[in-house]
């Protein structure tokens, strides 16, 4: 009884792995616009992993609707982007100065700010 | 061209043709299906655009919480597995007698196993792709990788016959190493880590 239990279960863990290969492939997400523009791209690159596809955050905080909020000025945002503070990385390494103004100005106009 | 042969259509002898013995081909097709599996999985996470989307969290508070506890279960689950092959061969002494089901809690706990790394596997492929921003997050996505490959190397190694004794508890080992590699650079990182992402579930 238990070996036909487990023979069973292996044959759905099969299955598992057809919707595991089938989801890979069939569940691609469409690119916006907005994503599209310079700004979208490096955010999707370099942000997106922590903050969120859509800056609804994840590992990081929330951009979406509150990062003009939060940073009012736009030089202390490109500022702690470029630096990086606590667990917010340094870009300035990665990213030129008109990279990092590019996806500064991502977060404040293409987010739903 | 020999007298007995005057034709000469007999080519060579049989033992002549055999260069391999069925075990070794059998362990080299074994081998080369893991590998296509692991490069497989490479090519798809470099080749794939990352969503970084949150498909599910199921009750965590976030996707790399979820990743984290289901790749420590399964490490937990395979520590069992690794003590339940140990009693199969004859390496354990506990139970003093082996019950009769425990080939199939073998292989119960290894399929868990599997299972439990297919939704964090999924994460990694389709929401972050293949990444080497540091030796931690690189390390990782190759062993993710390798990990399939060795694994189908263990399921094919116990289904086919013929192959040298050592085959299935090597292939086991690499399992069970590959699985350890991957807890170090992901959940151990995230336990230890002060800059690794809070809440803890």
């Amino acid at each position: 009884m238990f070996h036909r239990v487990v023979t069973a279960i292996e044959l759905l863990a099969g299955l598992a792995v057809i919707v595991f290969v089938v989801m890979l492939f069939a569940n691609e997400p469409s690119t916006s616009g907005a994503a599209a523009s310079p700004g979208g791209q490096l955010f999707q690159a370099n942000c997106a992993s922590c903050h969120g596809a859509r800056g609804e955050g994840g590992i990081g905080p929330k951009l979406a609707g509150v990062v003009t909020h939060a940073f009012p000025n736009e030089t202390d945002q490109i500022k702690l982007v470029t630096n990086g503070k606590g667990p917010m990385p340094a870009f300035g390494g990665n990213l030129s100065a008109s990279q990092v103004r590019q996806v500064v100005a991502y977060t404040r106009t293409g987010l739903g700010n | 061209m020999s007298p007995a042969d005057p034709g000469g259509t007999r080519m060579v002898a049989p033992a002549q043709l055999k260069t391999t013995s069925p075990a070794t081909t059998k362990l080299l097709g074994i081998s080369v299906a893991g590998a296509a599996v692991s490069v497989a999985l490479g090519v798809y996470a470099s080749s794939h655009t990352p969503t970084h989307e949150k498909p599910y969290t199921l009750f965590f508070s976030g996707t790399i919480q979820l990743k984290v506890w289901l790749a420590t279960a399964a490490l937990a689950l395979a520590i069992v597995q690794l003590l339940l092959a140990a009693r199969l061969y004859g390496k354990l002494p506990i139970p003093r007698r082996a019950p009769t089901w425990l080939a199939d809690a073998h292989r119960l706990v290894g399929i868990t196993v599997f299972l439990l790394t297919l939704p964090v596997a999924y994460q990694c492929l389709w929401a972050l792709g293949f990444q080497s921003g540091s030796t931690r997050v690189l390390v990782h996505g190759i062993l993710g990788c390798v990990f399939y490959g060795v694994f189908v190397m263990k399921v094919l190694g116990v289904r086919v016959e013929g192959l040298p004794g050592w085959v299935l508890p090597v292939a086991g080992g690499l399992v069970f190493a590959v699985l350890v590699g991957l807890f170090l650079t992901s959940s151990l990182w995230f336990f230890t880590s002060s800059s690794a992402p809070r809440p803890l579930f």
